[in-house]
């Protein structure tokens, strides 16, 4: 029902049948993070769609308080996680924006962060420079930046051969260069030969495509493509880009988008079928950590329980009680929509607090680098769950029993 | 936030503003566009302007703003409704409580909470995790739908067969009555001195004020709980085990069934275990002391095999129990694997006529030529009927409503009710005369004038008003007379 590829023809030109699926029950109203903070129908799935529907072929302007209601979503995705009709949101929420991009420009600073992402010699240049204004204390805390941005280019050298592609992206490999390394040192751990994706692949296009700029997001695609070829399998360590890779078939409409797509894991996912082949825990105490789960990871790719599996073998872990709500962080949308950003990350901040006062642990495990820097500029100390995994195994002490 | 660039044109706006602030007024073509509806299928309405305050004394201010430029007000909460009562008719203000989702005091002691319109049912449960109690009504749109609407509504939910409806759950209420004033109906506890006003008050749709806050009355979570998934062959082999556990004095906490149709349709989203190849899926709920519920457990077995069941499996954990409820809850909203529109129906009828009912409802549909789907509170005689359907097809509603006054019709001639929990709202008020006598209707008219004598509280919801909702008949895309 919902699968038919026939478009409305209408100015939003969106797939039909998805437009038709939803059937305005409001079960998705609390899972939206810009609903829960405002209350407001017009920052909520369901009054999106409607407008989406109002827009396309029901005559209204898509004026400021329509692009408003657009522009103030996070592709969270957590309405697809609710949703009893399987409405396909992101993709009716990308190919509006899409659509509205043809005719309109994304704010110039957007524009200006966006071109720095695709070039990763600059961005590392320009990564260099904040970190030495970070150094002089002249760049605000409130800043979603690392603590440390790193002031030397933190590359090892990369390897050319291995059996796996670990995707390092754009600014995850800048500013946090001491996860992939601790990805990867677990993952060797498991007798993984891995290479890195490098600059050649470089960034996902995931913010291009939520930003509306449909052709600057294809061209990242094509480029991740044609660096990666064969069918080596390519971890991902930021939920974020995963989605985005596991989207190429979508986005593109190829068979070799698809078949891409198709190769692309979360590095959990992969680690979890083979705990049999990791190193047990070092023996002393064992950290506690509160698990936040990436919208990317959670609603978009579906596979959170993954990180708990990982983990539990080394950490012990405490769940947030909000069912997985948005952190707000989004990408650029914590830049672009500050005060709701800031709003939704309030009732973050408070599942936090209250789960640190069950686990009497403020240790914040996240496998996505926005979150993770979104929630640090909040005060959380946030780390990503395999640097925890990373420092607990004990080479020497045989492997996780999976029993 | 900025100030909208209407609100220097138009007074009514301005004063909204100056009530609840610039920020939480909306009178933009979006905003109308989406006030304009609510979670039915009924569409024809029209919001004038859209207010969120964010206290009982805003709501109150609200009110008055909207008497003092001469318009009606229509209280909404999340919008979830299936009966049209939060649909505006002719421009009035609508006030959103979603702004009010403060848990403002919990009495563990005394088993009391406090709270704000706006919380969302299974919020306040959630809150109260770990005290051993919960808020015992729990409407499929639980997850979404506030407490305000839930007392407006009179609410229900598939435990409420043991536990009763909303208003066995509501000690008091602060009311913004329809002159803008705040009163307390009900008492935290005891019996109120005098007349019930809070049990009137209860179910009244928006139309006798909107609640401000709620003194609700909290549940011991049971020390024990059993959740049984039975498959049958055909419906009248469920229906009739139905009537058979009551009549054997067992009042289960819960008992609902599914036909094949929405089993097939809710099984792929919420992996519940239901059986495929079933006719029908019956859930029975049962808790209470341990004992108890295993002697219950026993009994329902030995009663389902004597007729007909051809399996029955008890929930062996938490997480199996969550994940069979998550189906029945979400079976609404799972149509869309079928059709994209759906009409759902709730009437009542007594539980002894199910098989027979629901025999008919399907024949009714096959003669328009629609698609049905049966989910009901079975241990109540709760029908809800989906009528299925997609609206992009000439000619489809005109079937579905007459199928919908069809299904009406029926269940009133056996000797059923209009609604078991939806509400009365704009979907059935010209049913009513076919269930009461003008006298009855009279009656009723005269309460609803003792609260709101102008008339300016959701009007044309719940009783008949002849055609004076012209604007919405006039607007809407469905046949005229065939819904409102």
């Amino acid at each position: 029902m919902i699968r038919g590829d026939a478009r409305t023809g209408g100015l939003l030109d969106l797939r039909d049948d998805a437009l038709a699926a939803c059937v305005d029950c409001g079960l998705c109203l609390p899972h939206c993070p810009t609903y829960r903070v405002t209350g407001d129908e017009r920052r909520s799935p369901r009054g999106r769609i409607a407008l989406m529907r109002a827009v396309d072929g029901g005559g209204m302007e898509a004026d400021e308080e329509v692009l408003e209601s657009i522009d103030t979503c996070v592709l969270c995705r957590g309405c697809e996680t609710a949703c009893p009709s399987v409405v396909p949101f992101g993709e009716l929420m990308a190919g509006t924006r899409a659509s509205l991009g043809r005719t309109r420009r994304p704010p110039l600073r957007l524009r200006i962060g966006l071109a720095v992402l695709v070039r990763p010699r600059l961005l590392r240049f320009g990564s260099r420079f904040l970190a030495v204004l970070q150094r002089l204390h002249l760049l605000p805390r409130r800043l979603p930046l690392p603590q440390r941005l790193p002031l030397r280019d933190p590359r090892t050298p990369a390897r050319t051969e291995g059996e796996v592609v670990l995707f390092t992206g754009c600014v995850m490999d800048a500013w946090q260069p001491d996860v992939h390394a601790a990805v990867e040192a677990v993952l060797e751990a498991t007798d993984t030969r891995v290479r890195r994706s490098g600059d050649s692949a470089g960034c996902c296009g995931a913010l291009h495509a939520h930003a509306g700029m449909d052709a600057a997001a294809r061209r990242q695609a094509e480029q991740v493509m044609s660096a990666l070829p064969g069918s080596d399998p390519v971890l991902v360590d930021s939920a974020g880009c995963g989605a985005a890779l596991r989207e190429f078939g979508v986005l593109l409409g190829t068979p070799e988008a698809a078949a891409f797509s198709a190769r692309v894991r979360d590095v959990h996912e992969w680690l979890a079928d083979r705990m049999s082949s990791l190193p047990v825990a070092l023996p002393g105490d064992r950290p506690t950590v509160i698990v936040q789960d990436p919208c990317h990871l959670r609603h978009a790719q579906g596979v959170h329980a993954d990180v708990r599996t990982v983990l539990a073998p080394y950490a012990d872990l405490v769940e947030l009680d909000d069912e997985g709500l948005c952190c707000g962080a989004g990408g650029a949308f914590a830049v672009l929509q500050p005060e709701l950003a800031g709003e939704i990350r309030e009732r973050k901040s408070a599942a936090i607090s209250r789960a640190a006062t069950r686990g009497r642990s403020d240790l914040v495990v996240s496998a996505n680098p926005g979150c993770a820097l979104h929630l640090a500029a909040a005060g959380h100390l946030v780390r990503h769950p395999l640097e925890i995994v990373a420092d607990r195994l004990d080479r020497e002490g045989g492997c996780v029993d999976v029993g | 936030m900025r100030r909208r660039r209407w609100s220097t044109r138009d007074p009514l706006v301005a004063d909204l503003e100056a009530a609840v602030g610039a920020g939480h007024v909306q009178a933009g073509d979006a905003a109308v566009h989406l006030y304009s509806r609510d979670g039915s299928a009924i569409g024809g309405g029209r919001a004038g302007v859209v207010c969120l305050p964010g206290t009982a004394e805003e709501v109150a201010a609200c009110i008055r703003v909207a008497r003092r430029h001469g318009r009606a007000f229509v209280p909404r909460g999340a919008g979830t409704g299936l009966a049209g009562g939060a649909v505006p008719c002719d421009d009035p203000v609508v006030i959103s409580t979603t702004r009010m989702t403060r848990i403002l005091d919990v009495d563990i002691e005394r088993r009391l909470a406090w709270v704000e319109p706006g919380v969302v049912n299974l919020d306040l449960t959630r809150h109260l995790a770990g005290t051993g109690l919960h808020f015992a009504p729990d409407p499929s749109s639980q997850q979404s739908c506030t407490l305000g609407g839930n007392v407006a509504n009179n609410s229900g939910g598939p435990h409420c067969l043991a536990y009763g409806v909303t208003s066995a759950h509501v000690a008091a209420v602060e009311v913004a009555l329809p002159d803008g004033d705040l009163v307390v109906l009900g008492e935290e506890e005891g019996d109120p001195v005098g007349y019930d006003l809070r049990g009137a008050f209860v179910g009244g749709e928006g139309t006798l004020g909107i609640a401000t806050r709620i003194a609700v009355r909290l549940t011991a979570d049971p020390p024990e709980i059993a959740t049984l998934l039975l498959d049958f062959p055909t419906i009248e082999t469920a229906a009739d085990t139905v009537s058979a556990v009551v009549a054997s004095g067992i009042v289960p906490a819960a008992m609902e069934l599914m036909d094949q149709r929405v089993v097939r349709a809710v099984e792929p989203h919420a992996n519940a275990g239901y059986s495929l190849d079933a006719a029908a899926v019956l859930i029975v709920e049962l808790d209470g002391l341990p004992a108890g519920v295993a002697r219950e457990v026993e009994a329902v077995t030995r009663i389902a095999g004597a007729h007909g069941a051809d399996s029955v499996r008890v929930a062996s954990d938490e997480e199996e129990r969550e994940r069979i409820w998550k189906g029945r809850k979400a079976a609404f909203g799972a149509i869309a694997n079928i059709k994209p529109s759906y009409y759902l129906h709730d009437t009542v009828i007594p539980r002894t006529r199910l098989a027979e009912v629901v025999a008919e409802v399907n024949a009714i549909a096959d003669r328009r030529g629609l698609i049905v789907m049966n989910v009901f509170h079975a241990g109540d005689g709760n029908l809800h009927p989906l009528l299925v359907f997609d609206e992009r097809e000439p000619g489809v509603l005109e079937e579905v409503f007459a199928a919908g006054e069809e299904i009406v019709r029926l269940s009133l001639s056996v000797g059923g009710v209009l609604s078991g929990e939806h509400g009365i709202g704009l979907e059935k008020r010209q049913f009513m005369p076919l269930l009461f006598q003008p006298a009855d209707l009279d009656a009723q008219r005269v309460l609803r004038d003792a609260f709101d004598q102008d008339g300016v509280a959701n009007p044309h919801k719940v009783l008949p008003t002849g055609a004076s909702c012209g604007d919405v008949q006039g607007m809407t895309r469905l046949p005229e007379g065939t819904w409102v």
